[in-house]
């Protein structure tokens, strides 16, 4: 069953007049209050002033007027394609299209086989990246965890390549310098045959923090993210405010300072390439007020990412967010609700590229195998209900309903038989249906070890992405680290 | 010898068009239509019996293949002479008084039926007396009650009784099944076997015969 690419938008937090009230906000906070920027960032500071900003270079304050943002968002595309290796994981990023899939940095794993927490391993990154290739409702592969074994220096190649060769679907994630970048998309050219035929498919793009909230330019993410742009290469503008410490309290003025940050992103990327593709990356959170950390599984999350989606609609740019975060430390009941609710919520707020949505525990720190499993079901359901009910002659079944007639059953109908596998979610296999006595013969598993068997078994299926040759040719350039 | 993986195949998928040009060209290439019917049907439904158990088929296809079965069935019936009444074992089935729950009862009839057995369903809500006649009258081997009420589960025992007291007991194996019932029930009244779902209890009676 593809429930990838449904369209969602059936839930709508903000009304029409909402959505223009926070725009107007937004424009207000770029002209008056305005960006700030560190050292580094002159020349781009230059360009916005050359294109109608104020520039107070002694207060390092850059103030941008309605005029220059708007033109400047009008000319990034409306639909962003994220290419997958083959052409069944392309993810048409437009209108409210929805996708999810995984995300984050993660440093920390539940082991396996003991259940303990440890730090995460490039073998870790590798075999959470082949449960994701084979996971049908993870639709992209943003790089879940970090490998905390390997020398920093070397992650940004080592973390595609780990990427590229465990799985077909698309994959995202960030660099540590401009530099990084120009080796990932040597690399990513080499698999492609051409850097050309990375630029007409490209199945990598690369996501860059390029705000500090609040409302501050990050020198090295923003000189990535335009060395992104000038390269075609898709970028996704992350900024992840959190309500209570980066942002204000309210969900609204954490929208509206949200949305200027987008806003002045956007415009820094359409004047440095007009026409760029890119996604409005804006990441509403919360602060968890007791510790001052980051509060993935409120509910609220869920309201605000999908209400954010609606900001990017405005502007009609495609949108990367998050939703499907717990703040639960292991996969348990907590961990399913706060999952559900925020993805459901996201996905039918019709958000085009829904990170964070598999795998993760303790809010982004950690993640674990069956948790992969578990996402892959809520993010498959989630969808199911963007597909809606068809409401047409063959399904409201009225000649069954009288051939059937009164006292009948329909268990035998030719009309059952049609719809039997495609009206209903089809389960991964993780949610148990059986009877009580089946079920404890089989050794009355929960979800958690259930899900922890499909991992199992998903990853005795090995299988590289990258052709032999091709493999070699890598490996002779670049300190690949993941064994042959 | 005939190679009756197509048949198999061709029932457990539901393509029931296909599987009666399969089960006329197997007769036309000579084989035994005993064969066809035990090495080709009646073990495809253990297939679909175990595919039923372990959650990968859903009940109305388990129902469809229980459909084609027969239907192939009726293609061989005229040729198994004396064959077609071998004795596999007599059942007779049904719904305990007071419980109006046919739908289980008949998927366990139909389940026992594909099996080879031969099935006497005599419906819902039917009382101790009419058990006993019926397992007079068929000279049956196995007796099987269904009751989905833990209202009416007690009536089970009762029909267990009644079955005791006509002297029929020795001669008569009895399963009992149906949402509430669990095996420590089906020990406390006395009955020989429980099934919780109706693949498995196809098996088991065949396995008490």
């Amino acid at each position: 069953m593809n429930l990838m690419g449904l369209q969602g938008g059936q839930y709508k937090p903000l009304s029409r007049e909402q959505v223009e009230t926070v725009h107007k906000a937004a424009l207000q906070i770029l002209e008056t209050t305005g960006m700030t920027y560190e050292t580094g960032l002159e020349t781009t500071a230059d360009m916005l002033e050359a294109n109608g900003a104020r520039v107070d270079r002694d207060e390092k304050r850059i103030r941008m007027p309605a005029s220059l943002v708007e033109e400047a968002a009008a000319k990034a595309p409306e639909q962003v394609i994220l290419y997958g290796r083959a052409p069944e994981n392309d993810l048409d990023l437009s209108e409210d299209r929805v996708h999810l899939g995984t995300g984050g940095a993660a440093i920390k794993i539940l082991d396996p086989d003991t259940g303990d927490v440890r730090a995460t391993t490039l073998s870790d990154l590798y075999n959470v990246s082949r449960l994701v290739d084979q996971l049908d409702n993870v639709h992209f592969l943003v790089r879940p965890c970090i490998p905390t074994d390997i020398d920093e220096a070397e992650y940004d190649i080592n973390m595609f390549y780990t990427c590229l060769r465990a799985s077909g679907k698309h994959v995202m994630s960030g660099v540590n310098d401009e530099a990084g970048l120009h080796r990932v998309i040597d690399m990513a050219s080499m698999i492609a045959g051409s850097t050309r035929a990375l630029q007409e498919r490209p199945f990598i793009s690369v996501i860059t923090s390029f705000a500090i909230s609040p409302l501050k330019l990050c020198t090295q993410s923003t000189l990535i993210m335009q060395e992104a742009v000038r390269n075609r290469i898709p970028v996704a503008l992350s900024s992840a405010p959190m309500a209570g410490s980066t942002s204000p309290l309210t969900m609204a003025g954490t929208l509206a300072q949200l949305h200027a940050e987008e806003l002045a992103g956007i415009t820094i990327c359409q004047l440095t390439s007009p026409g760029a593709p890119l996604l409005y990356g804006g990441i509403p959170g919360m602060a968890n007020l007791a510790t001052m950390g980051y509060c993935g599984g409120g509910v609220e999350c869920g309201m605000m990412n999908a209400a954010i989606h609606q900001m990017a609609r405005y502007i009609r740019v495609p949108n990367y967010n998050s939703s499907g975060l717990s703040d639960s430390k292991v996969p348990d009941a907590q961990a399913g609700y706060e999952k559900a609710f925020t993805a459901v919520l996201n996905a039918m707020g019709g958000s085009n590229y829904i990170h964070h949505s598999a795998g993760m525990l303790e809010s982004m720190l950690t993640i674990a195998h069956e948790q992969f499993v578990i996402d892959d079901e809520i993010i498959g359901s989630a969808c199911k209900v963007l597909k809606g009910i068809e409401v047409d002659a063959e399904h409201l079944a009225m000649d069954v309903i009288d051939a059937v007639g009164p006292g009948g059953n329909f268990m035998t109908a030719a009309h059952t038989m049609k719809h039997i596998r495609s009206e209903y979610y089809a389960s991964n296999g993780v949610t148990d249906r059986k009877a009580r006595n089946r079920w404890a013969a089989e050794g009355a598993l929960d979800a958690r070890q259930r899900a922890r068997n499909i991992a199992r078994t998903l990853l005795a299926n090995d299988k590289s992405y990258i052709p032999g040759d091709v493999d070699q040719a890598i490996r002779e350039k670049y300190n690949i680290i993941l064994p042959a | 010898m005939t190679d009756f993986t197509p048949i198999k195949e061709c029932l457990v998928s539901l393509d029931e068009a296909r599987l009666n040009d399969l089960i006329t060209q197997a007769l036309d290439g000579g084989a035994a239509p005993s064969d066809i019917l035990n090495q080709g049907l009646i073990a495809a439904m253990d297939i679909v019996g175990e595919r039923m158990e372990n959650g990968e088929m859903f009940i109305p296809e388990v129902l469809m293949a229980a459909q084609a079965m027969s239907r192939g069935v009726d293609i061989l019936k005229p040729l198994l002479g004396d064959e077609g009444d071998a004795d596999n074992g007599r059942v007779v089935i049904g719904t305990v008084q007071g419980d109006l729950h046919d739908i289980g009862k008949n998927l366990v009839a139909m389940m026992m039926e594909s099996a080879g057995l031969t099935v006497h369903n005599l419906g819902v809500d039917i009382t101790p007396e009419a058990f006993v006649t019926a397992l007079k009258e068929k000279e049956a081997d196995i007796l099987c009650l269904s009751a989905l009420l833990t209202t009416t589960m007690p009536m089970m025992k009762q029909t267990v009784d009644a079955v005791v007291e006509s002297g029929l007991r020795e001669q008569v194996k009895i399963m009992v099944g149906g949402a509430p019932v669990t095996q420590a029930f089906a020990d406390e009244i006395g009955a020989d076997a429980f099934a919780p779902d109706a693949g498995s209890a196809a098996k088991q009676a065949k396995a008490l015969l």
